[in-house]
């Protein structure tokens, strides 16, 4: 079996790991939030673009639901395995590590973008395509943006799990402190801000009616690209340097 | 098994046991080599200058928990960078450089399994990311030759201790490695569990493998290996043939406490018998030292009888293996 024929083993596995925690059953009912509020609003008869992309995408899916997601299941593709000590058994064979982390990422990354950008699309779905051709463009571009949020977060907190066991709590204060306040406060991170890849990313498609869109189309998914190939790239140099404690003995 | 002591420890080495030079280390047939091998966490020594080599057979690591077996056995796995010295596999380096692990089956100290696999499907796991070509048909080989198949399609979660050892075990020789590194590999086996664990290491052996398994139960290696290395403290203390390190643990002086009616006449009668050599009163009554246990027992019993002296507490103070590995250390 070549190398690449081991991905599907290792992302079978991963899949398992990340699928039967119980904090998944909870980003799965997080998910839904939108699909709802989507419902709440079609029912009061507000199925505009503008209103919907404010309140359910920019308030929940963008701020809440894509970090959320996306960081958990980045951390925990390898966090999961590193704290129960099962990482020796993908360690203890000849499969080189950037297959592994590559098995890893794809399988996070996939969950992530079933979560997110299935929950966006089904909410988009229901609130901004009957507005007509603009809602469906509006949709496609929403979930453009949480398929290269996904990405983004999912690689980069992958990585930062290989050096330290508190990438989730790192995840959850970056999203909180530098997305949720410094960003809007200061314009000129947008360039360090993953929530700017993700909205820049989905002006190729549509422009949403948020105002705080900064970057280009093109600067966007050149910096998301960047930042998800140094993020695996350094996760691969990592791994090759990855330490097993002595343990109790 | 050659082996080097390491400078500044007393160890004690069986004449069985060659010691030489690890200039051995430069010999192809050694599967195990350790030159000089060190490794710290920052101010902690975890294994300090060891030397020794191995060829085929099974070798059992002894030690008290914290000697540094696992960061040993880590270190021979490619999972620890040596802070200094050599190690080699097979004549490589196993650090960076999962190629070698073809070579290398690694049976690990934490229990943890992927609990949602069935048996067979993780050994199968194994055997896939090891390349093999008939992965079902390898694994359930693997499997046999534990004797899990009853169990082979249940959950691992649902496992017992001792089936999940084994399970871990299946894994690492599903592609028939050279070497095999078992970290206490009879941990919660029962006794037939042990045996029939026991007897496939004992084949794998003569069918040219070489086998480095670690425990702290002295029985364990008794078993299994007719070759022991002893760490204490991160150092090896003794190697070479069991029996000759047993004698050695068996023939080491032993600390009685002893209560009775008049403490002051027992020592004085206990004085005169050449099988002991020292005598103490402390707070609570006697501490005698003795090399020959046996031969002590019958005389205390006697000594105190023909002196008209009631026995109320006769324990022998230092029957852990930590005070033997400390008494092998002292040496």
């Amino acid at each position: 079996m070549g190398s690449i024929a081991a991905m599907p083993e290792i992302a079978r596995v991963t899949l398992r790991q990340l699928l039967g925690r119980r904090r998944t059953l909870l980003l799965v009912l997080l998910s839904t939030l939108p699909v709802l509020l989507a419902l709440a609003f079609r029912v009061a008869g507000e199925t505009e673009i503008e209103r919907f992309s404010r309140r359910i995408f920019d308030t929940i899916s963008m701020t809440i639901l894509l970090p959320l997601v996306a960081i958990l299941f980045g951390s925990g593709a390898f966090g999961a395995e590193i704290d129960d000590g099962t990482i020796v058994y993908l360690l203890a064979k000849p499969v080189p590590r950037w297959v592994v982390v590559a098995s890893k990422a794809l399988s996070a990354i996939a969950i992530a973008i079933l979560l997110t950008g299935g929950s966006t699309a089904l909410a988009g779905f229901i609130d901004m395509v009957p507005a007509g051709g603009d809602g469906v463009l509006a949709t496609e571009a929403q979930v453009l943006a949480m398929v290269v949020g996904s990405a983004c977060y999912v690689s980069l907190f992958l990585a930062l799990s290989l050096f330290t066991r508190r990438a989730l709590v790192i995840g959850i204060g970056y999203m909180l402190v530098w997305e949720g306040a410094l960003s809007l406060m200061l314009p000129g991170i947008a360039n360090l801000s993953i929530r700017q890849y993700s909205l820049g990313a989905a002006t190729a498609i549509y422009n949403l009616p948020l105002q705080e869109t900064r970057l280009s189309a093109e600067t966007a998914f050149l910096l998301a690209g960047v930042l998800v190939v140094a993020s695996l790239a350094i996760a691969t140099w990592r791994l090759m340097r990855f330490e097993l404690p002595g343990g109790s003995d | 098994m050659t082996t080097e002591p390491a400078p500044g420890t007393a160890a004690p080495m069986p004449p069985s046991a060659p010691a030489h030079e690890p200039e051995t280390a430069h010999e192809p047939e050694a599967a195990i080599l350790l030159s000089h091998a060190a490794r710290w966490y920052g101010n902690v020594v975890a294994v300090n200058d060891v030397s020794f080599s191995l060829g085929p057979g099974v070798t059992g690591l002894l030690g008290p928990n914290g000697a540094g077996k696992t960061t040993l056995l880590h270190m021979l796995a490619g999972f620890l960078a040596p802070s200094a010295g050599e190690v080699r596999v097979l004549g490589r380096s196993p650090n960076r450089d999962p190629s070698v692990y073809r070579q290398i089956g690694l049976v690990p100290e934490r229990e943890a399994v992927y609990p949602f696999l069935t048996g067979l499907d993780y050994v199968k796991f194994n055997a896939r990311l090891q390349g093999m070509p008939d992965a079902d048909r390898a694994a359930r080989e693997a499997i046999a030759r534990v004797g899990l198949e009853d169990a082979m399609d249940r959950q691992i979660g649902t496992y017992s201790k001792g089936m999940r050892q084994r399970v871990k075990v299946a894994g690492s020789l599903v592609h028939n490695p050279q070497v095999l590194l078992l970290d206490e590999p009879f941990n919660g086996m029962d006794p037939r569990q042990r045996i029939a664990m026991m007897d496939l290491l004992g084949e794998l052996a003569e069918a040219g493998r070489t086998i480095l398994f670690s425990s702290h139960i002295l029985e364990e290696v008794e078993q299994v290996g007719t070759e022991i290395l002893v760490m204490v403290a991160g150092r090896l203390a003794a190697s070479g043939d069991f029996r000759a390190i047993r004698a050695l643990m068996t023939d080491r002086p032993h600390t009685i406490a002893i209560r009775s009616s008049d403490d002051r006449k027992l020592a004085t009668t206990l004085m005169g018998d050449p099988a002991v050599f020292a005598v103490e009163l402390t707070k609570t009554g006697l501490s005698v030292q003795t090399a020959q246990l046996g031969v002590f027992r019958r005389l205390v019993a006697r000594t105190s009888r023909d002196a008209g002296v009631r026995l109320l507490e006769v324990v022998s103070s230092d029957e852990s293996l930590e005070s033997v590995f400390d008494y092998l250390v002292g040496r």
